[in-house]
């Protein structure tokens, strides 16, 4: 690299994602040295969130697309949008991913697959209907920086703690309701006391934990986003089709029925635009949300346009 | 750095890398006297336009550099995709490579290099069907000739790769297997064939 890049790096993005992303490694730390301290052995417990995680990083690709009906399609079947993704793949360098198509109307896009080798970039019908040329190729763009972020790989391992702590707080329950808290049978009541209370604690931990970490990772999401919004925009040099795709998705999203879109929620954290869009409760649902505001990414193209717009 | 920008969702964007154009010319003569073809004097430099005045005022630099070099014709085209491309057109092949080079290097060195997609190199069969008895000339046409393949270069892997269509959305691989083999000593090809992307109604013609 001799020549420097004309945009100066985002540091304080970088900055919010690095500490996020470093809580998120205390708090797995935390909870290690806890089962420790506590003596408990969840390896099992450990083992079977690994197992889950794997197996959802692994056919990332394949859930994804069998979640939204998407499916393959070839150059010929598609040339327009072969057409885009080879010269965006082009001018970033990148292997080209497999592309897809998933024939509902809901206005939207998403990458996975679990490295850029395995990537899959789908778009609905109903987004390549609305969207015109730059758009379009804006939000391709939007979702091949996601594949070089590698962003699933993140998400998985970030998640991990979150599933953990949920599968704890569930077993406990579970174990809790069949056999009442301590209902060890052959110990002595006094050993029972000291179990149940030792339960008690582990269940309490894992809720907050499972809280925290939700938040955390809902947090990280949100960054990778402006991270992809901020790449996708840098590679086309449009900005500001990036922001028109943005509005125009986020307009008809909300407008179409909640109830039909229930399906899609599930996949939030791969999409474009979340399928379902929160109005009320703005400081809370905001924390909530796997994609930041509508505001702050259109501020944030805005910023880029501006940056390219100076003379050199 | 690779895992540092991965955890840290940036991109670093990839600058153009120029100087295997200068394999061209004696492409050029590989293909004069194994193939009875040539270069068709046309090429043309295809890249994404960012928004902005800065770039546009950079353009405009480049192109009345360009017309003061004077034997040459400039022409501009904007493709389906909303690429831009600077076609030029000069039977001199030395001379062709050095301003599309230009072109390049003016577009890179103001910092634009990540916006630069391909160059093209339009490819013609000699019209009189052999190689000219004078083999000291400088290879290339007498005139522009009608391009009926294409040698692709990928700026940001410094590969070229041989694009030959015929007819709508179809494209020659024999023929493009043909160009790519009998380059391939003079020039880099590209050895990953997902990244040969076709280039239709290219306007280097």
């Amino acid at each position: 690299m001799t020549t420097a890049s004309r945009i100066p790096p985002d540091r304080g993005l970088t900055l919010r994602m690095f500490s996020t992303g470093l809580m998120l490694v205390v708090l797995y730390g935390a909870v290690v040295g806890l089962l420790i301290a506590f003596g408990i052995s969840y390896v099992a417990v450990l083992v079977i969130a690994a197992i889950l995680l794997f197996c959802q990083y692994w056919f990332s690709d394949k859930i994804a697309l069998f979640g939204m009906g998407g499916r393959i399609v070839t150059p010929e079947q598609a040339p327009q949008l072969h057409g885009v993704i080879d010269r965006l793949c082009a001018l970033a360098d990148m292997k080209k991913p497999r592309v897809a198509i998933a024939d509902t109307d809901v206005p939207n896009a998403f990458a996975t697959g679990r490295s850029p080798n395995s990537a899959v970039v789908c778009a609905t019908a109903g987004l390549m209907r609305r969207l015109d040329e730059p758009e379009l190729e804006a939000v391709l763009a939007h979702e091949l920086s996601h594949v070089a972020h590698r962003d699933v790989a993140v998400m998985t391992i970030a998640s991990f703690l979150g599933v953990v702590a949920g599968l704890i707080t569930r077993i406990m329950f579970w174990t809790g309701m069949m056999g009442g808290f301590g209902g060890g049978n052959n110990n002595s009541n006094d050993g029972g006391d000291n179990a149940a209370l030792v339960e008690l604690a582990v269940l309490a931990v894992s809720v907050v934990v499972y809280a925290i970490s939700f938040l955390l990772t809902r947090a990280l999401s949100r960054y990778r986003e402006l991270a992809a919004d901020r790449s996708g925009a840098l590679l086309t040099g449009q900005p500001s089709a990036l922001a028109s795709a943005l509005v125009k998705i986020t307009g008809e999203m909300s407008r179409i029925p909640t109830r039909d879109l229930r399906s899609a929620e599930a996949f939030n954290a791969f999409f474009f635009t979340p399928a379902i869009s929160s109005k009320g409760g703005v400081s809370l649902s905001t924390i909530f949300s796997t994609h930041p505001s509508l505001e702050k990414r259109l501020d944030q193209l805005a910023k880029i346009e501006a940056e390219l717009g100076s003379p050199a | 750095m690779g895992l540092l920008n991965t955890i840290m969702g940036r991109t670093k964007p990839v600058q153009a890398n120029l100087d295997a154009l200068f394999g061209i010319p004696s492409a050029a003569i590989t293909l004069q006297s194994a193939a009875g073809m040539t270069l068709s004097g046309r090429a043309g430099v295809c890249y994404k336009p960012p928004t902005g005045q800065g770039f546009g005022d950079m353009q405009a630099e480049v192109m009345k550099l360009l017309d003061m070099e004077g034997d040459c014709k400039l022409r501009t085209a904007e493709d389906k995709f909303g690429y831009h491309w600077v076609v030029v057109e000069n039977p001199d092949i030395e001379s062709l490579v050095t301003q599309i080079h230009l072109i390049n290097s003016s577009l890179s060195d103001s910092g634009w290099g990540p916006q630069l997609l391909c160059s093209v190199f339009g490819v013609a069969t000699l019209p009189d069907g052999g190689p000219p008895s004078d083999a000291g000339a400088p290879p290339g046409p007498t005139t522009v000739l009608t391009s009926t393949g294409f040698l692709v270069y990928l700026f940001k892997r410094g590969t070229f790769y041989p694009f030959v269509p015929d007819g709508p959305e179809h494209r020659n691989t024999e023929q493009e297997l043909k160009l790519k083999s009998l380059v391939a000593n003079d020039l880099a090809i590209e050895a990953d064939l997902d990244r040969w992307f076709p280039l239709w109604e290219l306007p280097v013609g």
